[in-house]
């Protein structure tokens, strides 16, 4: 009998055109994506280039499992709704009495619904298979082909997890008989994996979240997300014991699911139903007199338009009622809300643990994704709910009949529509606001909430709406009208793969909006137009919709347009109209702005000029060109205009020993006019490049200078765009985005070596050599200066301070404007930047250093930490490396949407409002780092490691300037706070460099040879600097730092390389230790430390005998990831010959053992109590120690702080 | 008000002509259209009442072009189809006004007054409060009335109501069709010649998409009168009968012979009796007719 069940239900799809139109849906966009990623339409857009190939296991298996998402929202109808349909057409009575059993009957239909899925499903990896085998593919971005990677995708990941979400929707649908719940629970899987991703975020170890996380996909993160460049080309996906158990669990759960529909399911016939039974009552015929007389009252019948406005307003409220009683809806909520606690708990912790205050555009930063995702979703379902309502409940000839028109009933769901939508906000509201105060903060802005979640939002939630209705009134089926939707919403994306780049043909699409406490939401003009054009095509979809309307019954799509054609009449027909009309004059208005006006530039054609630039004009590489030496700035920032203008009179000099004849010159779209104060002629003009060369009438000789007036403006603003990074509050400018440079830059060729090869350019690295003399002419900040003197005079409005690097020479006002006048008073980088704000300023003075910082009012939480920090560091830093060379120290708060960064200017601090200003310190909790105190830190260690020591523009030169920061301020927090803040900062540092490396587009660097990478220069960087000094003891290596600054500070060219600064670290280092430069500084090289066993026995004497197992490894690895695991005479060791044996270099290194005890508590804080922690020389792979100690041991570790290098850092400790 | 319909025809996808040249005029008073499932009743009726388009003709109702101006006649409308659902956890009051107001009353007294009126017409105040999708087929149908009955319409059009009722419920719905049908135009579509002979007074027999037959009941049967012949026979005889005669109906009695009914124009032999035609006959004869 289930071969009967099976083959019916199956062939029965096999009927379906539903079935073909989900297969073929899949394989389309399945193909076009990979279409995509694999170069075929490289020709109208940018070169796809990349470093990992798109067909590698591990690529293919996320990209089948993104997919595999969108499929979860068929199973519903075709796993879910398999025992439903016999009810919803009434065959179960029928049916049920048929023998069979009910295993027959279940099994049979979950089976065949789960074919169809999975056959659906192959349809994701059959494209993939064609795209990657037809002949545009470029080869270049694949691997070799295997079948396997496919295999396993669909066998570990997507065919278990179809079967335990369709076993679980199986048994709701089945047991409830309602596939809305079915839905539910996938949109509640979805909701399930942001909230499991969110409480784990933090966690150590993430082996717990790896099993919770039903697809699986975490867990394959879990053992995957460290593998290098090589490793995801060529490994195949693991099996290993996280993924394992994890697949156990959820199929174990499926096979639960299974089992609760057998032992529930009966086949009788009331469904399950949460609500109570009533009473039963008993029903008594009460008819059979007769009505003899019809005499119905006299009322009023009003058709007018105002009366049918208002009838639909009141239909409105009852279509809106039926959402929010609706159980997706009200599922939905929960989980938002849910959500919105739960990300309250962990509010800002994504940096270094530490959490921020709950400041409401933070609370909406971290909720209205969810909120508005979760929006587009229901918009998108209940669209076709609504619309498909009274057919759904066949009652639709009764409505169809009656005399209310079109119009009103289209109304009517959009306002029902749009009633949800807003619920959602209020409610992402009323939770952020609830989560606020439960934190105790009580400045509920309001306003703010309001007009990003009730305004600005909710004009995007109109678009959508009229889009929804549009797609699904024309369909039958609201699941395919939610797929189709989904698909429309991705059209935009496509259009940009094949170069269509102009926004006016994206639909929907508009500059965003973001918000700061200091500049509010800036301006929001461009939104409102692009959203107000987007609203105008929206018009032509209401008319279209309401021609296409479903009223009666069609008898086929020829019936339908030809109804179509004859409801165009005057209103629908005047509304279509004007809003084409008017949709395509704003397009051609915006279209002009910036297309004509101003020429747009595709991707591809800045990719055609970018190789131009360089085929061009690199021969005049060569060319000297006169060096800056005095800079004098005037620059007038006008913040309610958000305009600028500024002049530059520079005094360039010709330091080389050639002549100079021409001046090349790099310009940006701000630029007005260049005085040169002697003779020259343009020569060449190259606008498109803007690039221009003046040649001068008499070269400048060696040693002779010349005169250069610069004056640039922002392009004026239009109706559409301010065009100008001025901000009403808040502005932030520097000078590389102000002023022309000179000589060829090779900063603007192209790097990628895929491009360059398509272009007949040889390959090029980043950065050149260490040992390039001619690159050691320049530090890597600039090439068209040494050091240079400044002054600079900054003006702005009336209400505003204006800040730029130097002392304050003079403030005066003038024509109702401030001015401010700065000088230095030593020589600085050609580095400098402008800032201006409403600020208040708080300032301090400290041995003879005048500390201010420049804050945004109600931003005071951290002021005192910030000045603290100021003060430690200049104490460390003066003590340890050298003098302080300036006499000021300031830190100037800025607008988040600037950026979530911190710069270090000469004395000067700009620091964003988003990293430090709001966070909420917990001095005590472990796990969580100071972060204001170690950011200010770090970029007052600047003023040290790059505005003294700079690098020069080769590889490496970041060792310098960002490591060495780092190193700094880890001092100097760990001088306030211990060891404790150190575990946190270097454990983060270690994941951030392994998931960094994971992620390379190029090649990895080995530290000293580092290509201004920022995963190597701060976090690889801070690890091997921090223990490079523990092994050397802090003083000695600060006393290394000392001496390397006193030879190399301030100095001119040839600038220094990290080459020079390692060998000052090599000559202080023992020769038993040597070997930690070439593995830590020289190559990529890596351990593999791990605890395997732990025992302890108590002794007569009350101490405890602790022995561990441990094995340490190391390997090194090419600049793609590949591991080697000889030395250079080609030696190497390992624990055998077999498959599982470990392989290692040579080993002869010290490796730390530490045991703990019971963790020490304070106050709710736990800390690690370190019983033993010593320095061990490890020859072996496998090593056994004994050590003896006071107290109870709880834990022991090999290399437990994480000093080292470790590609699993959660296997270094076991308890005992 | 006069109905009027002119070389209405439509044909579907599938290739069946659901409406071929249909032209009938219906003025006040009850009209029953009787026919077979799958005569077209349904498809007419339908297209009557503005929800689906013929291929071609014209329908007129009084002045209303109801083809091209939907709107007005969906004014004078009340219709209720063969088969229909409603929201499920609505009262009928709530539905009801929900309804009045998709037909245009716009103060809600008024609509209270009227929903309080057709629940009584249909027996239904008592019940006013429970949910429609919980009332047995007689009371849906019932408040399927009441729901036409809101904006007292001047063409009602109710398309099989009578089936699956039991007969007591079926009773009361005519009663309460007959007394609407004295001031309106009723088009009432069944295939129970029963419901036709209690309630109209003009019928008309479709069958394949045409209008067979066209007239009052007792033109129908008068027309008839000396031609219909009954007998009783053996139950191994029915098939030369059935060859040799026009047999419209047989019905079997107790004892197992069965009593049929034949159309001639003469005797057809000295065994059979004349009968006096009914409403049967005359459908029957109708449908007959158009087999050949």
């Amino acid at each position: 009998m289930l071969k009967t069940i099976f083959a019916f239900e199956t062939k029965r799809w096999f009927t379906n055109p539903s079935f073909y139109i989900y297969f073929a849906a899949f394989f389309i966009i399945g193909f076009l994506v990979m279409a995509s990623a694999l170069g075929y339409f490289d020709a109208f857009t940018v070169t796809s280039t990349s470093n990992t190939y798109y067909n590698s296991p591990i690529a293919i298996n996320s990209l089948i499992n993104g997919f595999s998402q969108l499929l979860n929202f068929i199973i519903p109808t075709v796993i879910g709704a398999t025992v439903y349909r016999d009810f919803k057409y009434n065959t179960h009575s029928v049916l049920y009495s048929y023998p069979f059993s009910k295993i027959d009957y279940l099994f049979g239909k979950f089976l065949s619904g789960m074919v169809i899925t999975i056959i659906i499903s192959l349809s994701i990896g059959l494209a993939f298979l064609l795209a990657s085998a037809l002949p545009f593919a470029n080869q270049d971005l694949m691997g070799p082909f295997r079948l396997w990677a496919f295999v396993q995708s669909y066998v570990l990941f997507v065919i278990p997890n179809i079967f335990f979400i369709g076993a679980i929707v199986f048994l709701l649908v089945t047991l409830t008989r309602n596939v809305y719940i079915g839905f539910i629970f996938i949109l509640i899987l979805l909701v399930l994996q942001i909230v499991i991703g969110q409480l784990t975020e933090n966690m150590d170890d993430k082996f717990i979240a790896a099993l919770l996380e039903p697809y699986g996909q975490e867990a394959l993160s879990y053992v995957t997300k460290y593998w290098s460049v090589e490793e995801q080309n060529v490994n195949d996906i693991p099996f290993d014991k996280a993924i394992v158990l994890n697949r156990i669990i959820w199929t174990g759960i499926g096979i639960l699911a299974f089992l609760t529909t057998y032992f529930t399911f009966s086949f009788s016939q009331s469904p399950l139903s949460l609500s109570r039974k009533k009473a039963p009552e008993r029903v008594i015929k009460n008819n059979f007199q007769s009505v003899l007389k019809v005499n119905l009252p006299k009322v009023a019948f009003d058709y007018s338009f105002g009366q049918n406005l208002k009838t639909a307003f009141n239909l409105a409220v009852i279509e809106f009622k039926s959402i929010v009683k609706n159980w997706i809806f009200i599922s939905i909520i929960g989980v938002l809300v849910l959500f919105v606690i739960v990300s309250g708990y962990t509010l800002g912790e994504s940096i270094l643990g530490t959490k921020t205050y709950p400041v409401t555009w933070r609370i909406l930063d971290s909720i209205s994704g969810q909120f508005v995702f979760f929006s587009q979703i229901l918009i998108f379902l209940f669209s076709g709910v609504l619309l498909q309502q009274s057919s759904t409940h066949r009652m639709n000839l009764l409505v169809d009949s009656t005399p209310i028109p079109n119009w009103a009933l289209l109304f009517s769901k959009f306002l029902a529509l749009l009633g949800m939508s807003l619920i959602l906000m209020l409610a992402g509201i009323l939770s952020g606001i609830l989560v606020q105060a439960y934190y105790g903060y009580y400045n509920f802005e309001l306003g703010v909430y309001f007009k990003n979640m009730l305004g600005l939002r909710t004009v995007n939630f109109i678009i959508l709406i009229i889009l929804a209705l549009f797609v699904q009134s024309l369909l039958r089926n609201y699941l395919l009208g939610f797929l189709t939707l989904i698909v429309v919403m991705m059209i935009p994306l496509g259009l940009r793969k094949i170069g269509v780049e102009l926004p006016i043909f994206h639909f929907n699409s508009s500059p965003g909006f973001d918000y700061s406490d200091m500049n509010g939401f800036g301006s929001i003009r461009g939104f409102l137009i692009y959203k107000f054009y987007w609203l105008l095509f929206c018009g032509l979809l209401y008319g279209l919709t309401l021609l296409f309307w479903r009223r009666g019954i069609f008898s086929g799509i020829k019936d339908r347009f030809k109804t179509a054609f004859s409801r165009f009449k005057a209103p629908i027909a005047l509304l279509m109209f004007a809003s084409l009309l008017a949709f395509l004059g704003l397009g051609y208005a915006i279209y002009y702005q910036i297309a004509i006006a101003n020429p747009f530039i595709t991707d591809k054609e800045q990719e055609q000029r970018q190789i131009r630039y360089e085929k061009d004009y690199k021969r005049f590489e060569e060319n000297a060109q006169p060096r800056i030496t005095d800079v004098r700035v005037n620059v007038n920032l006008f913040p309610k205009e958000r305009n600028y203008d500024a002049t530059a009179y520079y005094v360039m000099v010709n330091k080389s020993d050639k002549k100079i004849d021409s001046i090349f010159m790099n310009y940006q779209r701000n630029f007005r006019a260049i005085i040169f104060n002697k003779e020259n002629t343009l020569v060449k003009n190259d606008t498109a490049l803007r690039f221009n060369i003046y040649k001068l009438g008499r070269p400048l000789l060696p040693g002779d200078s010349l005169q250069v007036e610069i004056k640039v403006a922002n392009q004026r603003n239009t109706w559409l765009e301010d065009r100008s990074p001025v901000l009403e509050n808040g502005t932030f400018i520097n000078n590389a985005e102000l002023f022309p440079n000179f000589g060829y830059q090779d900063s603007r060729e192209v790097v990628d070596n895929d491009v360059r090869k398509k272009y007949g350019l040889k390959d090029r690295e980043r950065m050149p050599d260490a040992t390039d003399m001619k690159a050691r002419q320049n530090t890597y900040i600039s090439n068209n200066a040494d050091w240079i003197n400044f002054e600079a005079t900054v003006s702005t409005s009336e209400d505003q301070i204006a800040i730029a690097p130097g002392y304050l020479q003079k403030e005066w006002t003038e024509n109702g404007r401030k001015y401010f006048m700065y000088k230095m008073d030593k020589p600085i980088l050609n580095f400098y930047a402008f800032n201006s704000a409403r600020y208040d300023v708080r300032k301090e003075k400290y041995k003879q250093v005048n500390l201010e910082i420049y804050y945004q009012k109600g931003h005071e939480y951290n002021l005192n930490r910030m000045m603290t920090s100021l003060k430690n560091s200049l104490d460390y830093f003066t003590e340890n490396f050298s003098p302080y060379q300036h006499k000021q120290v300031r830190i100037l708060e800025f607008p988040k949407t600037g950026g979530g960064f911190a710069q270090s200017f000469p004395n000067t601090i700009p620091f964003s409002e988003a990293v430090g200003f709001i966070a909420q310190v917990d001095e005590d909790k472990p796990n969580s780092v100071d972060y204001p105190y170690a950011i200010t830190s770090h970029e007052l260690a600047h003023q040290w490691w790059a505005h003294q020591v700079i690098g020069a523009n080769v590889k490496g030169a970041t060792l310098m300037s960002e490591s060495l920061s780092e190193y700094s301020s880890l001092r100097v927090l760990e001088q306030r706070y211990g060891k404790f803040q150190m575990r946190k900062f270097l454990k983060d540092a270690l994941d951030k460099y392994l998931l960094g490396r994971a992620a390379e587009w190029k090649t990895e660097n080995p530290l000293m040879y580092n290509e201004n990478q920022q995963y190597i220069h701060y976090n690889k960087g801070s690890l091997v600097l921090y223990t490079m000094s523990d092994f050397l003891g802090e003083k000695n290596f600060n006393n290394v730092l000392k001496g390397y600054i006193a030879e190399v500070a301030f100095q001119n060219p040839p600038y220094t390389t990290s080459i020079e600064f390692v060998n000052h670290i090599r000559k202080a280092t023992p020769d038993s230790l040597q070997y930690l430069i070439k593995d830590m500084f020289e190559t990529i090289t890596l351990y593999n430390n791990r605890v395997s066993k732990t025992s302890s026995k108590k002794l007569p004497n009350g101490k405890y005998e602790v022995e561990i197992e441990f094995n340490v490894a190391k390997y090194r690895t090419n600049n793609k990831g590949k591991r080697v695991y000889e030395d250079e005479p080609g030696k190497s060791i390992s624990t055998g010959t077999d498959k599982k044996a470990v392989k290692s270099l040579p080993l002869n290194d010290y490796v730390e053992i530490g045991i703990f005890g019971e963790k020490t508590k304070k106050g709710n804080h736990e800390y690690d109590n370190e019983l033993y922690l010593k320095h061990y020389k490890i020859n072996k792979i496998n090593n056994k120690v004994k050590v003896i100690v006071d107290q109870k041991p709880i834990e022991a570790g090999v290399d437990p702080y994480n000093k080292l290098i470790d590609t699993d850092s959660n296997d270094n400790r076991k308890s005992i | 008000m006069l109905l009027s319909i002119q070389n209405l025809s439509k044909t579907y996808k599938n290739g069946v002509k659901a409406l071929d040249n249909v032209n009938l005029e219906i003025g006040t008073g009850m009209f029953g259209l009787l026919g077979p499932n799958g005569a077209g009743k349904s498809s007419l009726m339908r297209t009557i009442a503005t929800l689906q388009k013929p291929d071609s003709g014209h329908i007129k109702f009084g002045e209303i072009d109801v083809l091209n101006d939907q709107l007005s006649l969906r004014k004078v409308l009340g219709y209720l189809p063969q088969e229909f659902g409603v929201y499920p956890n609505f009262s009928a009051e709530d539905l009801l006004d929900y309804f009045a107001q998709l037909k245009g009353i716009s103060s809600k007294t008024d609509r209270k007054k009227l929903i309080q009126e057709v629940l009584e017409i249909t027996n239904l105040w008592d019940v006013r409060k429970k949910s429609v999708s919980g009332y047995s087929g007689g009371m849906k149908q019932r408040f399927g009335i009441a729901q036409l009955l809101l904006n007292n319409p001047q063409l009602i059009i109710v398309d099989e109501p009578t089936a699956g009722l039991d007969p007591a419920e079926r009773h009361r719905f005519l009663n309460v069709l007959r007394e609407i049908g004295a001031n309106h135009t009723v088009i009432f579509s069944t295939h129970i010649v029963d419901d036709v002979r209690e309630l109209c007074h003009e019928i008309g027999i479709l069958n394949g998409g045409s209008i067979l037959f066209r007239g009052t009941p007792t033109e129908g049967e008068s027309a008839l009168q000396g031609k219909i012949w009954m007998r009783i026979i053996e139950r191994s005889d029915v098939d030369d009968y059935m060859k040799n005669h026009k047999v419209l109906s047989s019905n079997y009695n107790p004892d197992n012979t069965l009593n049929i009914r034949v159309f001639s124009d003469v005797l057809p032999n000295e065994s059979f009796v004349p009968a006096t035609p009914n409403l049967e006959d005359v459908y029957f004869v109708a449908l007959k007719n158009d087999e050949k």
